[in-house]
């Protein structure tokens, strides 16, 4: 919203009060602007929460005060549009840059080195090897790039500059405790930054594909979704620590995740079992149009993530508990995560003989009420007012009484399917998962 | 003498020494300094922060002198898409009506949903002359 108010204020040049709710309007007035915007917009801060308040409680806070200044609500409207600018309201130009952060950290031992990343916000709050220059040099050995590339500008959440090199993705793999042939994967991963957050409880899932796999001992097989792998463990940490420390990441200053989500320790980073797929299904990446034999990565983003419980039962296709357990899902796009011995059921015993054919599928058998799938706030905060614009089929779907039925996933194409596991069980994760662009691994060796 | 205290006077962590033993042949190869007090023991790390960049800085538009006779647009962002702002606003326009009569105030929703921008309205506002304006909410 400061982008907009900034649109208005600069070309038409007329002033802007902005609204924001209590949980983000710090965000706006402090690190927006500072790295973003570089406006000084004038906010007010509305009690949270607001959503699914009665319209008693509405106009209670428009009564009420502005949560940033303390003064009554329309009291600072008015004030935010008619009181003089302050001097550095008028600032214009460029500020002077940044203190640049040293290479080095002063010498210290290693309780205080763990005690300082931690206060920095540089960790998980599981320790971290120290990054000395030794295991740094060590572990840049595992890419040809030279320290000092700049592996992206708009690193920072929004995009905000915030450059980063080679060397630093170096440093933070080593803290994850990253082997160095792990660090092409480390630097695809970090090339996608900024990852996308939310106050809601969004996610990373990472899963990687091609020859790399098995260069680096990643695991697709048994156990591969727990803490049973180096490669899969401390990749996946290393997006945590990327996130934090490169994009900038700090929990109430530049990001409010009320819960945040435990997939966050590792972002859910596995490789597929390609070599268990069933002839016709295509692992993703091949998917995606690249050859076999690239190594890529794909970064999901999501929120939920559904445990089939226990194995497939001979009553029950597996197709149709996923048809269920998708009807909870907001119908923006989904993933499952499937054992090897699932996809085969599926192809042999179901017919599915390909990825897409499972996709079609469930796009035209999994339901849901309507009145479910607005409950759902990104749905209703996305699509909604598309709806509200005529845009079908949610305009429909607006109209339609609470109860009535939905076919919510309206493009296969947002339907994916991964499969990864040992064979011990045939289970199943049905997911809302959603894949950003495959990215290339072998870009970065 | 014990290896992980020689190492500490030659200025090497034994930490560093107990995870990465090649370490050890490169400190034990150094010719011998005469041990600092403040260095011995101690670990040089690289920094892991980034520095950030910082935008230009944008004045803020001239505010109004009074409200009086002027056109205020309050902008719904259609945050949560199902008319919760607009509830706000019409209060917010209802506190107007009441205590600042001379102000005209009229509710324009945004186009697109709450992520995405909407210039043709912005430019709508001030084709109409419009003299201020209150956006929101966001959460």
């Amino acid at each position: 919203m400061s982008s907009e108010a900034g649109e208005i204020e600069q070309k038409y040049g007329i002033p802007v009060v902005a609204a924001a709710g209590s949980n983000v309007v710090s965000f706006g007035i402090g690190p927006n602007f500072t790295y973003n915007t570089g406006m000084p917009i004038r906010y007010v801060g509305v009690p949270f929460p607001f959503s699914g308040q009665p319209r008693s409680v509405l106009k209670a806070y428009i009564e009420g005060k502005d949560t940033v200044t303390g003064k009554p609500m329309m009291h600072a409207i008015v004030d935010g549009l008619t009181k003089p600018l302050t001097a550095g309201e008028k600032m214009a130009g460029t500020p002077p840059e940044s203190v640049p952060e040293p290479r080095l950290l002063p010498a210290d031992t290693e309780d205080n080195l763990q005690r300082l990343f931690k206060e920095k916000g540089w960790t998980d709050y599981n320790p971290v090897i120290i990054p000395t220059q030794e295991r740094v040099a060590a572990m840049l050995k595992g890419t040809s790039h030279k320290p000092d590339e700049i592996v992206k500008s708009a690193a920072g959440t929004f995009g905000t500059r915030r450059p980063f090199t080679v060397e630093k993705v170096a440093t933070l793999a080593v803290m994850a405790g990253a082997k160095p042939e792990y660090l092409p994967v480390i630097l695809a991963l970090a090339s996608q930054v900024p990852y996308q957050d939310s106050t809601t409880s969004i996610a990373q899932m990472v899963v990687v594909n091609g020859p790399i796999r098995n260069e680096i001992g990643m695991n697709a097989g048994l156990g591969a979704l727990g803490p049973n792998n180096d490669a899969n463990s401390v990749i996946g940490r290393s997006m945590t620590l990327i996130h934090k420390v490169i994009q900038g990441y700090d929990e109430g200053v530049t990001g409010f995740a009320s819960l945040s989500n435990p997939l966050r320790y590792d972002n859910l980073c596995f490789a597929e079992n390609e070599e268990a797929l069933p002839q016709g299904w295509q692992p993703l990446h091949v998917q995606a149009g690249h050859k076999p034999t690239d190594s890529m990565l794909t970064i999901f983003t999501g929120w939920n993530f559904i445990n089939s419980t226990g194995w497939t039962e001979q009553h029950y296709a597996p197709q149709m508990l996923m048809r269920d357990y998708m009807s909870t899902l907001s119908g923006m796009g989904a993933t499952l995560i499937m054992d090897p011995s699932v996809a085969e059921l599926l192809d042999n015993v179901q017919g599915f003989a390909t990825k897409e054919k499972l996709a079609e599928w469930l796009s035209q058998n999994v339901q849901k009420t309507a009145g479910s799938y607005w409950g759902n706030a990104i749905v209703s905060s996305m699509l909604g007012p598309l709806g509200a614009q005529g845009l079908e089929p949610y305009a429909s779907w607006k109209k339609l009484p609470g109860d009535a039925v939905i076919k919510p996933f309206t493009n296969p194409k947002g339907i994916h399917a991964v499969v990864v596991g040992g064979k011990t069980a045939s289970v199943w994760f049905a997911t809302d998962f959603m894949p950003g662009p495959s990215v290339s691994i072998d870009a970065w060796r | 003498m014990d290896r992980r205290k020689m190492l500490a006077l030659l200025g090497a962590s034994p930490a560093l020494i107990a995870s990465a033993p090649s370490y050890a042949g490169t400190a034990s190869a150094a010719a011998p300094k005469a041990p600092s007090p403040m260095t011995a023991g101690l670990i040089t790390a690289v920094n892991p922060a980034v520095t950030p960049g910082l935008p230009k800085r944008v004045p803020l538009a001239p505010r109004l002198d009074t409200l009086d006779g002027k056109t205020i647009y309050l902008v719904d962002t259609d945050w949560g898409g199902m008319g919760q702002n607009s509830s706000i606003l019409e209060e917010m326009q209802a506190w107007f009506a009441e205590h600042m009569p001379a102000v005209k105030t009229i509710i324009k929703v945004k186009k697109g949903n709450f992520v995405t921008d909407d210039p043709a309205l912005w430019k709508e506002i001030a084709d109409a002359k419009g003299d201020g304006v209150v956006l929101g909410v966001a959460g």
